[in-house]
């Protein structure tokens, strides 16, 4: 017979629910031995509960006073507290907002960059903007390169120009990645710090 | 020793006006939660002196924390979070210079009837609870005198339900080892 001994001091203590209730319940029903050790346990739990509370204890309103004078007085933030607490919560959205202006610069300047190299578009930006600088890897791998030794020195040129633009578009990203974690980081010591203190 | 229930209503009020330094509504909650806080911590350390003394501790640190107790927990388990934590430093300062054989009697003085109460079998009680490491006493304190849910002893003591578990399982045999005798007889 499979007893439920490891059970019985859960469903003593009423932590039990549904299916596992019943099962116990049923075991019980025609188990003697897992009848006798429920009573055991619930006749030392009668014997522990039987144990007095603390007496000639301090009178309530006696100890309510005493626990008033010993009250520390609340710290106030000073302004400048307040408005570094107001600051470092502000952090995520200040990340946010550095993230979007990045990604955006980026999309511009490729644009611009693109329209430039653009027959059509090119006239537009000569009278606004300087001549536009070799930019033939965003365009397209444009090489006129007739030697094998020339072809591969275009070919490395493109790859890194290319590695480059990459390298310039995820920096920033990166960074404030980066930044984003250690706001996390500094955030959950903070809290940390707070819970030792209660404790 | 389990605590009276106030509507939610009231505790909540007597929380968010004390949240805000209300001094007589921090007042209310000690008077509310008073005897609970003296006992968990009286069952924890043996001893009623101490326990008034680690309990105005409790609730002082109870005050400083307040505007930061956010409702994700019951206050009681929050309260008894920073009594328990009490409860333990008190031991831990205590351990050098308690003994457990030279702590008072648990009713002593001049009340007759508490005196005829506090019999061989009440201190052969409170001593193998203080016998045990304070982990699985206080798990068994929770329990037993408390009466905190499986849930509510985790949260408290901020462990695993598993782990209250296991602890109340070791709490309970150590001591029912320890008092056979009055557990034969009776």
């Amino acid at each position: 017979m499979d007893h439920i001994l490891e059970w019985l001091q859960a469903y003593h203590d009423g932590e039990l629910q549904g299916c596992q209730l019943q099962r116990v319940e049923a075991h019980l029903a025609h188990c003697e031995n897992c009848r006798t050790e429920l009573k055991s346990l619930q006749a030392f739990s009668a014997l522990l509960q039987a144990n007095p509370p603390a007496t000639n204890l301090t009178r309530p309103d006696r100890f309510v006073a005493q626990v008033g004078l010993r009250l520390p007085p609340r710290s106030t933030q000073t302004a400048l507290q307040r408005a570094l607490e107001t600051g470092w919560r502000l952090v995520p959205v200040g990340l946010f907002g550095a993230w979007a202006f990045v990604q955006t610069a980026f999309v511009v300047v490729t644009g611009i960059l693109l329209a430039q190299n653009h027959p059509l578009l090119a006239s537009l930006f000569t009278s606004v903007l300087p001549p536009a600088s070799d930019v033939s890897w965003l365009t397209g791998w444009q090489c006129s390169a007739r030697t094998g030794l020339e072809l591969v020195r275009c070919f490395m040129n493109y790859v890194s120009s290319l590695v480059g633009l990459i390298a310039l578009g995820f920096v920033p990203f990166v960074g404030i990645g980066l930044l984003y974690w250690g706001w996390l980081a500094g955030w959950w010591i903070r809290q940390q710090g707070r819970m030792a203190y209660a404790e | 020793m389990t605590i009276t229930a106030i509507p939610e209503e009231t505790e909540l009020q007597w929380i968010a006006r004390a949240q805000k330094g209300d001094r007589q509504a921090f007042g209310d909650i000690v008077h509310h939660y008073r005897e609970g806080v003296i006992n968990v911590v009286y069952r924890m350390c043996g001893d009623a002196n101490l326990a008034e003394d680690a309990a105005q501790e409790a609730f002082i640190r109870a005050w400083q924390n307040l505007p930061r107790y956010q409702r994700r927990s019951p206050f009681r388990n929050w309260l008894y979070r920073i009594a328990t934590n009490v409860a333990l430093d008190v031991l831990r300062r205590e351990r050098d210079t308690v003994d457990i054989d030279d702590l008072p009697l648990a009713a002593s003085g001049s009340d007759l009837e508490a005196t005829v109460e506090c019999n061989e079998r009440v201190e052969q009680v409170r001593r193998a609870v203080l016998a045990l490491a304070p982990p699985g006493r206080l798990v068994l304190i929770l329990r037993e005198y408390e009466g905190l849910s499986y849930k509510e002893i985790a949260e408290t003591l901020n462990v695993p339900i598993g782990t209250v578990m296991s602890r109340l399982n070791y709490a309970r045999t150590k001591v029912r080892e320890m008092l056979a005798a009055y557990l034969e007889v009776g």
